[in-house]
């Protein structure tokens, strides 16, 4: 098993530890804005579950700050 | 007063609506009996505002406390350089009657609180969020829940802008996404034609759900970037721990009962 693996984050190519969580990217390409939602796959996820998903190769991450303004 | 015909004038006005068969004038009627609560005349509430009342929905309730600033016109189409200094909604009183008089505009100069706005939202079909701040937004989406009224959630900063339609009971509900506290209005950038794209969907949205046609933007949070002219739906789902929705809230504790009353 290869210990890393690429996935596309916020449109760009990442390589990353495989079995990374999502606590984990969050981290590592420091997105520490507390205004953050993720999507994964075309899906949102609740914060409470970032601890616990892990991305497998291939997967889309995106992180987006979302929009208050009016 | 019920409803039940448009005038001879009214269906010229509305011609090119009226020969769309998923309109028709059964359609108009509806759009002439809902009142709609446009919460905010800013950015994207001068864009729904506009349409609302072109498309002849018959009473436009838009409430926002500021008044107009010169900083505000790259965006906010419904006020002009003679209305600098003018509260908005008078403002936003004066160009929709001059677009549309069959549409009933009630302005409402206050700034939005658990207070008011239960009653502000009283007889709604829907509530258009045209905020700047994610305080406020939690208010509309716990009257929403509270009274059982589609919220139609949009938002801008700078080249992107977001939007979705939550529906009490069966959607998610904007704190599923956003729980956390924000109650700083920051001044960020944005270029006008963002609260462009967003209010016309929110508009759209309102027609949709006034009429039961379509459908709608619902457990999808569409994301519109300007740069890219890109537009992405993100799958939502209902967030069974949220505070507001979910299975153990109590909706009841987060609002202070409507007091009309001021100190």
């Amino acid at each position: 098993m290869n210990d890393e693996m690429e996935i596309i984050v916020n449109g760009h190519k990442e390589t990353v530890p495989a079995g990374s969580t999502l606590s984990y990217l969050i981290h590592h390409f420091k997105e520490h804005d507390r205004d953050l939602i993720v999507e994964h796959n075309g899906r949102f996820v609740y914060s409470r579950r970032y601890n616990e998903i892990s991305v497998r190769e291939g997967d889309i991450i995106e992180f987006i700050n979302p929009n208050f303004g009016g | 007063m019920v409803i039940q015909s448009i005038s001879p004038e009214e269906a010229v006005r509305y011609n090119r609506q009226l020969i769309l068969p998923e309109i028709a004038p059964e359609g108009q009627i509806k759009l002439k009996q809902a009142r709609v609560l446009i919460a905010g005349a800013g950015g994207l509430g001068s864009v729904s505002a506009y349409y609302l009342a072109a498309a002849g929905v018959g009473s436009i309730r838009i409430a926002d406390s500021d008044c107009v600033d010169a900083g505000n016109l790259n965006r906010q189409i419904l006020h002009g350089t003679g209305d600098i200094g003018k509260a908005k909604t008078l403002s936003a009183l004066e160009k929709l009657r001059n677009l549309n008089p069959y549409c009933n505009v009630e302005p409402i100069q206050e700034f939005i609180t658990d207070g008011n706005i239960l009653d502000m939202a009283e007889d709604c079909a829907v509530i258009l969020d045209g905020t700047d701040n994610l305080k406020v937004r939690k208010i509309l989406n716990r009257a929403s829940i509270l009274k059982g009224i589609p919220l139609v959630y949009g938002g801008v900063e700078g080249f992107s802008g977001m939007v979705t339609t939550f529906i009490p009971g069966r959607t998610s509900c904007l704190e599923c996404l956003f729980s956390w506290d924000n109650g700083q209005k920051e001044e960020n950038g944005i270029i006008g034609p963002v609260p462009g794209m967003i209010g016309s969907i929110q508009s759209m949205e309102a027609i949709k759900l006034i009429l039961g046609i379509g459908k709608l933007l619902t457990n999808k949070l569409l994301v519109f970037n300007g740069m890219g002219i890109s537009f992405r739906k993100i799958e939502i789902e209902k967030n069974p721990d949220c505070p507001v929705c979910g299975s153990n809230a109590d909706i009841c504790s987060f609002m202070k009962p409507a007091n009309k009353t001021t100190k």
